[in-house]
């Protein structure tokens, strides 16, 4: 099977699997789509591909998008049932190869300019943009999309997700935080300088191109999706500036990011399951041309509580790059997990402690790196607990992180102004501060008369007698049990 | 009689008898509900006295059960003009 090279292709394949429904009902924009989805999202339902909007005939909502696991394996063109390990293993396989440059097709064979708005017809609210969540700051545009930016002086493109509230017709403020690309761009350039920054936002874009949005990956996220998907991305020059977005993506929003002027932005319900982040004065996008396709679909992300595809996705791309990353330190790691229930604020991860203070050095790279904004716990296991079982997790946190060696706190770093747990003011200013939980023995302890041993049946059982008892399981009167 | 709201951090920003500045989003019913624009505006507790009604929400959307009646007397253009 291959990936689904659209959106349309993704909804196609995950109705044929089941693994999203057809709302024919009338849906309403304001509030009752965005319950839908979050309703979905609790209860890891299929997908709602909503196919009739209050005010807004001609147009549908494709909601969750990526909210389960079947559907990430769907987006990857596995089977659904393809186990996590499976999933990161695939990532890591397609993501360490060669970039694959995309192509540039002409307007003709581009679906996302079947309409172009331009000029007076400009107007954001003829998009059935939704009011995601009741009390949010506004409705939103970009819940699910790419901001497409281009360095002004290295040339290098970057598609992010960062959303996008509509604030006019014409008008739309975002949250860019100063330590995403795009953040550096602007205040290393743009805004110093005081001049626009064009940028296009892509919204119903292919599921792997929504991937690469939102991977922390240092690999250009046109190239990303390629290597994902095993072809070139068909990109399509914008009818206004010199950018250029995916092809077959739904609806695009093309125009320029001002620099002297600012208008506010929030609250929104957000990933970590709250809202949070202040009301402020915030990146103002200012729009010039929208082009769509017919029957355009707009895709909606509403996050909240556990767990929808900001914390499915970004856990699961910002542990492999945390992998891939440690991995090119020589740290002999087996793996990286968090958790999306953690939304995604816990790195796990697997070593086998070959000396000593390397939970430490796992801890200060992470942390470090570009990742290290997104997340506050790092907590070290040995190769012997499975990363993916949190029983097995919880249970060496709680027996071997010793309170007083085991816990190292570490202050003033880079956080988000989305921490729950963070004061006003450092939500305002960014400030972070991050822990690491060492669940290691130590390296100085005697193997033999130090360590405990682990009482379970896997490890205190003769390998014989574990067999003959799981052969016998059932003759002895307990029900099957998968080995 | 049109519906507007504001997002305030507290009550005391909403001083009555005297014109505000304020960021107000539309509640009328359409496609273009909850725009906003800047006004200059007053406000008031008694919900006769002004030709609109008012709503208000604090910094995180909760809804406050404070309602005002509200006069828009002008919009302010804070979009440097190069931009419009
Ligand atoms: C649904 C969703 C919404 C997001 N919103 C934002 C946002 O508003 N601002 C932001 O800086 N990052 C946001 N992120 C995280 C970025 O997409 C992520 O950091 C991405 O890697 C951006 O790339 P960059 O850091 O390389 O610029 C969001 C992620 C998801 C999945």
């Amino acid at each position: 099977m291959k990936p689904p090279r659209s959106n349309r292709e993704f909804v196609e394949a995950c109705l044929a699997s089941g693994d999203a429904v057809r709302i024919q009902q009338q849906v309403d924009w304001e509030n009752e789509a965005g319950a839908i989805v979050r309703r979905v999202c609790e209860l890891a339902a299929p997908a709602p591909l909503m196919e009739s909007i209050k005010d807004y005939p001609g147009f549908r909502y494709f909601g969750a998008p990526l909210s389960t696991y079947r559907r990430m394996a769907i987006s990857m063109g596995l089977d659904p049932a393809t186990s996590l390990p499976e999933l990161g293993r695939e990532y890591l396989k397609r993501t360490n190869g060669e970039p694959v440059a995309p192509v540039i097709v002409g307007r003709k064979d581009a679906p996302c300019k079947e309409n172009v708005l331009k000029g007076a017809d400009v107007d954001l609210c003829k998009l059935p943009v939704p009011l995601v969540h009741d009390g949010d700051g506004g409705r939103y545009v970009g819940t699910w999309h790419a901001v497409i930016t281009k360095h002004p002086v290295r040339g290098d493109v970057n598609w992010g997700m960062y959303r996008q509230m509509m604030f006019d017709s014409r008008t739309m403020s975002g949250a860019v935080f100063p330590f995403s690309d795009l953040g550096k761009a602007l205040n290393d350039y743009y805004l110093p300088r005081g001049e626009t920054c064009p940028f296009a936002t892509a919204i119903g874009l292919s599921p792997l191109a929504a991937m690469a949005a939102c991977a922390p990956s240092p690999i250009p996220e046109p190239e990303l999706v390629g290597m994902l998907a095993g072809e070139p991305a068909r990109l399509v020059k914008c009818e206004t500036n010199d950018l250029e977005v995916p092809a077959d993506a739904e609806i695009i929003l093309e125009g320029e990011i001002l620099p002297d002027y600012k208008v506010e932005e929030g609250p929104f319900g957000e990933y970590t399951g709250y809202r949070t982040s202040p009301r402020e004065f915030r990146i103002t996008f200012r729009v010039n041309c929208i082009t769509y396709r017919n029957n355009a679909t707009m895709t909606i992300s509403n996050m909240g509580v556990p767990q929808d595809e900001g914390q499915l996705l970004r856990s699961f791309s910002l542990g492999l790059e945390l992998e891939k990353l440690l991995k090119s330190q020589g740290i002999p790691v087996t793996g990286v997990y968090m958790h999306p229930r953690s939304t995604h604020h816990m790195m796990i991860v697997g070593v086998k402690p070959t000396y000593a203070g390397i939970a430490m050095q796992i801890a200060q790279l992470a942390f470090g790196s570009k990742l290290g904004p997104w997340f506050h716990m790092v907590m070290v296991v040995d190769d012997q607990t499975d990363i993916y079982n949190w029983d097995e997790v919880y249970h060496a946190f709680c027996t071997r992180c010793n309170p007083e060696r085991g816990i190292h706190v570490f202050r003033n770093t880079t956080g988000t102004a989305l921490y729950p747990h963070a004061t006003p003011h450092d939500r305002r200013y960014s400030i972070g501060s991050q822990v690491l939980f060492d669940c290691l023995w130590p390296v100085d302890w005697d193997r033999i008369n130090d360590v405990p041993t682990l009482v379970s049946f896997r490890n205190v059982y003769p390998k014989e007698v574990q067999e003959k008892v799981l052969s016998n399981w059932v003759n002895y009167g307990f029900a099957p049990v998968a080995r | 009689m049109s519906q507007w709201e504001v997002f305030v951090n507290e009550l005391g920003e909403l001083a009555e008898g005297r014109d505000l500045e304020l960021t107000i989003r539309t509640l009328d019913p359409g496609i273009h509900k909850y725009t906003y624009k800047r006004a200059k505006v007053r406000v008031s507790k008694i919900l006769e006295e002004l030709p609109d009604q008012l709503q208000v929400r604090f910094g995180r959307g909760q809804l406050s059960p404070q309602r005002y009646s509200i006069e828009v007397l002008e919009e302010v253009q804070r979009m440097p003009a190069k931009y419009r």
